[in-house]
């Protein structure tokens, strides 16, 4: 036991003091940073907002003793773009070459169909996709509502009605009486099944890599003699696993107190409501209800609400038990598999046996998604070469108690037995150099008894 | 004397392959103790059987006595013909490594790893990754590193390929000098010239079964073969040679001939007498077959059978 501590020892400050790992600890957490703040930064920064002017040159109507414009003064401003209104077309187009504005709206009403035509003049700056995007569906909205407001007399909650129809929505699973969140869980179960997904091919080839190199560089034959060869794969598969945390759990510290410092430096930066939105919004008989403030809200609420239906403690829980297991799986099998390579170029042809489950239940993520219930999905959560990503999927809906036992089960059996042929197969595959492998071969060392 | 280790009719076989057959030998305490071999007779598998890499199908070894286990791994000291160390480490830190492998403890290890290091003359390599030094220097440290634990038997094989003749005779000061202080030896090599500077005793293994073994000597006079060199002034004649010896081979330098014979047992002091009846004799010797003579005859006859 003394000696498998020295040995994960080695491996695992090896692996720490690497360049790659400092770098890779650095780059994750920056990353993520940036993943998180870059567009928030972006949209800060490159707010030109873009002038339009609009001249509303469609006949007034009059309503309940009220004239009424069908177009103006129902633009709403944003931090793209900035509506304001003119009168006279020729002085507007003479303004925009001057640089006054950034483009000229006119809306005229013709007598061909469609009946609403709009012009739209550029000079110095051309309207972005964005902006261009954004004055096309304001105008389409704004004559939408007009319409139904005139020839239909509709009062401006019925317009709000129609535009954005509000049903609540519960969808609740009658035993525990929770809503249910489908979307939530099903995002959850995914990140969590590609998170495992990712982990066995990374640190698994960690594994693999290291267990060539040794061979290799023939320094295994001097280890074996001091040491039982199982001890030194245990150790690998022990350190790579310790490397593998301490890289997650630096990066989750870092990308916290990176996100901190940011909030710090800026702490408006997570808060990018636009105020002017809210004021031009009350004349404007257009019901988007949806200010800027209800879209910060709104979505994070529903994630804690969210995250309430689903049962945090069992999804993590689980998450770590069938991480250790399908690493512990998959870890063995590659730690054996490096035994057999020595040079770079071969071994290909072994892995690839225990690559094809992995990317076959990667596959299969968007079928199991769609229903997560399914036999196949049933199936394959049992499995214990696809179960440690498909049950990740199952898991945030609720499976049965059963089918988590006898997946775990499963999956417990042929980590033992894979550690078993492991470690028969890395044994005598280390020490065997320049010699034709084949699977016939592998089959008899794991019947040989003795080493 | 005692025995270091006693291999007990040791077989073992890899599928349909027999590595070794019945093979048995003793090592005694102080011995240099030559393992040899053709490629491919089973030598190697032998070692790793010693260093507990692999166990013996049949038969046992014992170690001072006692049956190879787990404890014995700290008195074996091992230097296998692959060389191999981690490249990105650095000298020192890889040196305690092995040597924290083996069972040392870490303050012992770095003490004595200084005092190696200091022998020879390298102490500035100790932060050095082993991937800066030279194949030369990489096999100076891989030699530190099989003998830093102090062990009682020490196996080395092929210890001297890849040594410059210098670095390869400071080596071979060094192996003797650890017998003298009472290590034991194994040593498997192919180059002949080396076991008959430094063997005592050897085995000599070929298509996974002993074909030879004794003292050096013995075997030496168990080969020879009635072959003597005799030098005497001026020229050679045939009337020298009597009924019974026949002349090989004559080579004339500087007015003396040095005169190869075969010499039937028993006609030694006849020959010499007529020799001198003729000519004076300069000097006169046995011809032993050197051990490179020996091992290519027994395993081309044990081949024929």
């Amino acid at each position: 036991m003394n000696k498998l501590f020295i040995i994960i020892k080695r491996e695992y400050l090896s692996k720490v003091s690497k360049k790659s790992f400092f770098i890779l600890t650095l780059l994750g957490p920056l990353l993520m940073t940036l993943l998180i703040v870059l567009p928030v930064l972006l949209k800060q920064n490159t707010q030109k907002s873009y002038d339009v002017a609009v001249i509303d040159n469609v006949p007034k109507t009059v309503i309940n003793s009220d004239t009424v414009s069908f177009f103006k003064g129902k633009y709403k401003s944003n931090e793209k773009v900035i509506f304001s209104y003119a009168d006279d077309v020729t002085q507007a187009q003479k303004d925009l070459k001057e640089g006054k504005y950034d483009m000229v709206l006119e809306i005229v009403k013709s007598n061909d169909k469609p009946p609403i035509k709009a012009f739209a003049y550029f000079a110095d700056n051309e309207p972005g996709l964005e902006a261009k995007e954004d004055v096309i569906q304001q105008t389409k909205q704004i004559f939408r509502n007009s319409l139904l407001m005139v020839n239909y007399d509709l009062s401006k909650e019925d317009i709000a009605m129609i535009n954005d129809p509000q049903i609540d929505t519960y969808i609740t699973d009658i035993r525990t009486g929770e809503e249910s969140f489908a979307e939530m869980k099903m995002i959850l179960g995914a990140i969590l099944g590609f998170m495992i997904y990712f982990f066995i091919f990374f640190f698994g080839g960690q594994i693999m890599r290291s267990v060539s190199e040794e061979k290799t560089s023939r320094i295994v034959e001097v280890l074996v003699s001091s040491v039982k060869s199982v001890y030194l794969l245990f150790g690998k598969i022990i350190a790579v696993a310790l490397v593998g945390l301490t890289q997650l759990g630096l990066w989750v510290v870092l990308t916290l107190l990176l996100l901190g410092g940011f909030k710090i430096a800026n702490p408006d930066i997570f808060n990018t409501a636009p105020k002017t939105q809210i004021e031009l919004n009350e004349r404007v008989v257009s019901a988007d209800k949806i200010n800027a403030l209800d879209i910060d809200k709104q979505p994070v609420n529903e994630v804690l609400q969210g995250l309430n239906a689903i049962n945090v403690p069992l999804v993590a829980g689980m998450f770590l038990v069938y991480f250790l297991l399908g690493y512990l799986l998959y870890g063995a099998l590659f730690g054996a598999i490096g035994s057999l390579i020595d040079e770079d170029a071969d071994g290909g042809q072994f892995s690839l046996p225990i690559t094809v489950p992995l990317i076959f239940a990667i596959i299969c993520v968007p079928m199991v998604m769609e229903d997560p219930s399914s036999s196949l999905a049933q199936w394959l959560s049992i499995i214990p070469f696809t179960s440690p990503i498909i049950m990740l999927l199952r898991i945030p809906y609720g499976v049965p108690v059963w089918q988590i036992s006898v997946s775990v089960a499963v999956l417990i059996l042929t980590v033992i037995v894979s550690i078993y042929i492991s470690a028969k197969i890395y044994r005598t595959g280390i020490l065997l150099y320049g010699k034709q492998i084949r699977y016939k071969d592998l089959f008899k060392w794991i019947r040989t008894k003795n080493s | 004397m005692d025995t270091v280790l006693e291999v007990k009719n040791v077989s073992k076989s890899y599928g349909e392959k027999i590595a070794l057959d019945d093979v048995s030998l003793n090592v005694e305490k102080g011995d240099v103790f030559g393992l040899l071999g053709p490629n491919g007779a089973g030598k190697t598998t032998l070692i790793r059987m010693i260093n507990q890499i692999t166990k013996p199908d049949k038969g046992e070894i014992l170690f001072e006595g006692e049956k190879l286990s787990a404890k014995h791994i700290s008195q074996v000291g091992y230097l296998p013909e692959e060389r191999g160390l981690y490249k990105k480490m650095k000298v020192g830190q890889e040196a305690l490594y092995l040597a924290e492998l083996k069972g040392l403890k870490g303050n012992i290890a770095r003490k004595s790893l200084d005092d190696w290091f200091k022998k020879f003359e390298i102490t500035d390599w100790y932060n050095k990754k082993v991937q800066e030094l030279s194949k030369g220097m990489q096999q100076k440290v891989q030699f530190i590193t099989t003998v830093l634990h102090n062990p009682r038997l020490l196996i080395f094989d092929e210890p001297f390929s890849g040594f410059d003749p210098l670095n390869a005779d400071l080596l071979k000061n060094e192996i003797l000098e650890l017998r003298d202080k009472g290590a034991t030896v194994i040593f498997s090599t192919h180059n002949m010239e080396s076991v008959e500077q430094i063997c005592d005793k050897i085995v000599l293994i070929n298509s996974s079964k002993k074909v030879l073994e004794g003292k050096v000597k013995d075997i030496k006079q168990r080969f020879k073969a009635g072959l003597f060199e005799i030098i005497i002034p001026g020229e050679y004649s045939d009337d020298l040679l009597i009924e019974g010896v026949t002349k090989t081979d004559v080579i004339y330098n500087n007015g003396t001939s040095a005169i190869k014979l075969k010499i039937e047992k028993g006609r030694n002091a006849e020959l010499l007498s007529n020799i001198l009846r003729h000519t004076d004799i300069i000097s006169y010797k046995e011809i032993l077959p050197s051990m490179n003579e020996i091992f290519i005859q027994t395993v081309k006859q044990a081949n024929n059978e």
